[in-house]
């Protein structure tokens, strides 16, 4: 019987610091079992539990798309003790992964649809996912607009994909940072401001939005403002997933439990549960 | 034996709450169960008479002060108090977790309180339906059986070793208070400790530690537990194990032994709440005694002193700081 | 298949038979406190507490329990490998709260299916156990089983029933596993008529011995819709938010998982945690989506008798009455659940 505790051997292929404060970091890492690789299948929005041995374990989403077929990419916050740890790991390491687990955004609803994607701060990793996996499949989709923000430009992660993305014709892609700084020519303002905006007609469209919880809290209602019905919004929740397999408890909130019943749950969810934002 | 006459506590809380002198008063009422009180928090006059005060009312009543970072800190609250919950409000306004100028404290004549792990000791296990305390004696009525046992037997080792059962800080007192009452069982317990072996003070020890399943109900009824992060709950770093290895309660209940060193007011609380009936008090009462004989302070006893581990005297032998 | 007898005389005969096959646990005392611990022979059992004082679960849900080992070569899985376990002389309400926790461990809300959503170490243990539970003929003043459709005869949970009828202990099967080992052992004989009849008064007697339950008909409903109101403060003061609830509740089943290890040699250990202590949701930010004391107690008291009677149909308590013993502040959970109802009666 397969056992889900047993966490999976990964290598680090490739670290990359995203901040000048170098609090976050992005890592590919690859499987040491080619057969692990084979039966390892997600989607945008799931997550998995990185593990330093001796310290423990943490969750993360997995901002690297299923189309990217060679490496899984993680970006980690320092903050605590494993982040912490995490921070120390070099290329060739050896790390424990356990995966994947939650639910992911609904890719294939969105087929055929405008959408709309409202991200914030270093929540964009299951967003980049989301992205890559849309623009990989770029015809089955309709209008993909997106909107970023983050205190402050240092504080934008995927740098250099952005600057690609911005280039695309197929994509509107907006930037935004809470105050304004000298040489910045994008947006300033907060997500929800811009949000209120730039974004596209509720018609035929699906609006995913992560972030931070104030981001969230305050963006949803300008969606419903729009127009976008609570079927077509959905973010995504963090808690402090444990067992990730809706067991321990730790994300139990109302009768779900983030890590399998979510992480992604849409607004009209998200209404019959309390607690959430 | 001089108990306390209920409606006279009633009539006092009533008078704070009528007069606007407290918010809040905090007590006891009458339990669910025989053998427990439960605290009351009430803010109407009307509700005073359900406060009671007997030899069911274990909880140190001072803990709620610090509960959710200080909740009644722009509040007017009276509270009642035994000698030991005295000295809890006496100790916490000293390291400034109360301010006293907020607090009126209600003394009540104490003559111990129940353990309630000795009461089943005295039924054989028997379930305990009613309790009759008569003073000198109280009466267990339960299903076929009636006994009548000396209110010492059942009392918590706390009391039974207690030279201030009475609050030597207060500003009501229902009756008449009684100063330092000698107490010739004062150090027995603690004496009995130390003359065993080391081999059967070890034995002794890892038995009661090994019982622990880390419920930390003894931390969190503990009036001098009110770190915001305790040490147990920090993973960074991690300091300890939090399995119910022996190893690691034995951590756990020793650094929170020296935690409270001087600071301990002997309330017997947390033994009293352990569900696993482990000897909590011992190690706590043996380090207060270590406390009093080398820096002459005995934990919230005195409200202009200061707690023995924050103050510093140039004729202390000091030999743990020079080495 | 028929009720079988066997003679007080014969329980050490038994035991040892059981023990053949089986690990056996029974109630026993240990140090003052009774709790399920393993047996070899009939003397070891104490039956003087009709409640013991912890659970069951530890038998298949240990406090501490090692979910893999891993050192410079790797991770293994803990080694899960042993012989079956029997538990003998476990009452309705903790044959019932097995029940309850298998839906957890056994398998997942949404997928129900899934291997991967099933909990090894639970399983290894629970389905291949022998559960004879004990009838309650003398009921505690803190049982209330019969609020939530258990009650001192029921069998829930059980492979065989067993009663305590004075000289002898009176056993039926309950499940195929039951028939099996009942046929099995030789120290059983044939229950007479008299013997049925006697069974049949003594679950009335107990019974009747039980106070009335509360209509706890829609609890969960309306539960709900109180959540954001006052009455969670009122309800919360009291409490301490220490563990002891849930630590000794035979339903309560979160865990923490934490590593022990030095160097390149360790363990990752499962640890009974609790959804009372402040740390439970502490994220790693210093945010604390429960910060304070009522929206702990509001979470186990929702979860209880709200959230997993959503998702399974059942309140996920069995009335055994171990909290209101244990409570250091006597927060009585059947207080607490009275002035909901109340609460909601009164139109506010």
């Amino acid at each position: 019987m397969a056992n889900p505790y047993i966490p999976l051997q990964m290598k680090v292929q490739r670290i990359e610091t995203e901040d000048p404060d170098r609090t976050l970091r992005t890592y590919d890492l690859t499987f040491v079992n080619e057969s692990e690789k084979e039966a390892f299948n997600y989607l945008p929005g799931q997550f998995c539990e990185i593990s330093i041995l001796g310290k423990g374990e943490s969750p993360f989403g997995i901002a690297s798309s299923p189309t990217e077929k060679d490496y899984l990419r993680f970006t980690v916050n320092r903050t605590g003790s494993v982040t912490n740890d995490i921070h120390y790991l070099r290329n060739g390491d050896i790390i424990g992964m356990r995966g994947p687990l939650g639910n992911w955004y609904p890719v294939d609803d969105m087929k055929g649809m405008n959408v709309l994607i409202v991200g914030g701060g270093f929540a964009f990793t299951t967003l980049r996912s989301l992205l890559i996996y849309l623009l990989d499949s770029r015809d089955d989709y309709k209008d993909i607009t997106v909107i970023y923000g983050a205190r402050n430009p240092d504080l934008f992660i995927y740098k250099d994909e952005i600057a690609i993305w911005k280039q695309r014709d197929d994509i509107q892609f907006h930037l935004t940072i809470d105050n304004p700084v000298d040489g910045w020519t994008d947006k300033t303002g907060f997500v929800p401001t811009v949000t209120k905006e730039v974004s596209p007609g509720p018609d035929n469209a699906m609006a995913i939005v992560c972030g931070p919880p104030v981001m969230i809290k305050y963006t949803l209602p300008v969606l419903t403002e729009l127009g976008f019905p609570d079927e077509r919004i959905y973010t995504s929740l963090e808690r402090r997933m444990k067992c990730g397999i809706g067991k321990c408890g730790r994300c139990n909130i109302g009768s779900k439990y983030i890590c399998i019943d979510g992480p992604v749950f849409s607004m009209a969810e998200l209404k019959n549960i309390p607690e959430t934002v | 034996m001089k108990m306390i006459n209920p409606d006279d506590l009633s009539k006092a809380i009533k008078e704070l709450l009528t007069e606007k002198k407290i918010d809040l008063f905090i007590g006891w009422e009458k339990g669910s169960l025989p053998l427990s009180a439960t605290p009351l928090f009430i803010t109407s006059e009307d509700e005073a008479e359900r406060a009671v005060f007997d030899i069911t009312c274990g909880n140190n009543l001072s803990i709620y002060f610090t509960k959710d970072r200080k909740q009644f800190a722009d509040k007017k609250v009276g509270i009642a108090v035994k000698g030991c919950d005295a000295r809890s409000v006496v100790l916490n306004t000293l390291e400034k977790q109360i301010d006293r100028a907020n607090v009126v404290m209600v003394g009540v004549p104490c003559h111990g309180v129940l353990d309630k792990k000795k009461v089943l000791a005295k039924t054989d296990g028997r379930e305990v339906l009613e309790l009759i305390d008569n003073g000198d004696t109280v009466t267990l009525i339960g299903k076929g059986y009636e006994l009548s046992i000396d209110r010492s037997e059942i009392l918590s080792s706390s009391c039974l070793a207690c030279i201030y059962p009475d609050a030597q800080e207060c500003d009501i007192f229902i009756g008449d208070a009684r100063a330092e009452v000698p107490n010739e069982n004062r150090l027995k317990e603690i004496k009995e400790f130390e003359a065993l072996s080391t081999e059967e003070r070890w034995a002794n020890t890892c038995a009661e530690y090994e019982k622990c399943i880390r419920c930390y109900a003894c931390r969190n009824v503990c009036p001098s537990c009110y770190c915001n992060v305790c040490f147990v709950d920090q993973n960074d770093p991690g300091w300890i194990g939090n399995t119910c290895e022996f190893t690691d309660s034995m951590i756990f209940h020793v650094i929170r032994n020296l935690h409270v060193a001087g600071r301990c007011v002997e309330c017997g609380a947390c033994e009293r709440a352990c569900p696993m009936d482990i000897n909590l008090l011992l190690l706590n009462r043996k380090v207060a005694m270590e406390v009093k004989d080398r820096f002459g302070d005995i934990a919230g006893l005195d409200i202009n002193g200061k707690p023995a581990m924050v103050d510093f005297k140039e004729d202390e032998k000091q030999d743990f700081i020079m080495g | 298949m028929n009720m079988v007898r066997l003679d007080k005389q014969n329980l050490d005969n038994f035991i040892r038979e059981l023990s053949a096959e089986y690990s056996v646990y029974a109630p026993g005392n240990t140090g003052g406190k009774t709790e399920f611990i393993p047996v070899e022979s009939g003397d070891e059992i104490d039956f003087s507490r009709t409640v013991t004082d912890m659970s069951p679960k530890g038998i298949f849900f240990p406090p501490a329990e090692v979910l893999f080992e891993y050192d410079k070569d790797g991770v293994r899985a803990a080694q899960t490998s042993h012989r079956p376990i029997a538990v003998f002389g476990m009452r309705s309400c903790d044959a019932r709260s097995l029940v309850m926790l298998d839906r957890v461990f056994g398998s997942a809300i949404q997928m129900p299916d899934d291997e991967k959503f099933q909990d090894p170490y639970w399983k290894e243990k629970y389905d291949s156990s022998l559960i004879f539970g004990f009838a309650c003929n003398e009921p505690l003043s803190t049982c209330f089983c019969n609020w939530f459709s258990g009650g001192p005869y029921n069998r829930d949970g059980m492979d065989v029933s067993v009663v305590d009828a004075g000289d002898v202990y009176l056993m039926e099967p309950v499940s195929d596993k039951g028939i099996e080992i009942i046929s099995k052992l030789s120290c059983l004989t044939d229950a007479s008529e008299e013997d049925k009849a006697l069974l049949e008064k003594m679950a009335s007697d107990a019974e009747s011995m039980m106070t009335a339950p509360l209509d706890v008909e829609g609890l969960g409903e309306r539960l709900t819709a109180l959540f954001d109101e006052s009455i969670w403060d009122e309800i919360s003061a009291k409490c301490v938010n220490c563990g002891a609830c849930t630590f000794s509740c035979p339903t309560c089943h979160c865990f923490d998982m934490q590593d022990e290890g030095k160097g390149e040699k360790g363990k990752r250990v499962r640890i009974w945690d609790s959804c009372m202590l402040p740390i439970f949701t502490m994220e790693a930010s210093g945010h604390n989506p429960r910060a304070l004391s009522r929206d702990r107690v509001r979470q186990r008291v929702m979860h209880k008798y709200s959230y997993y009677p959503e998702n399974y149909g059942e309140i996920l308590c069995t009335g055994c009455g171990r909290c209101v013993m244990v409570c250091p502040v006597n927060l009585d959970i059947r207080e607490v659940l009275k002035k909901f109802i109340a609460y909601n009666e009164q139109g506010k």
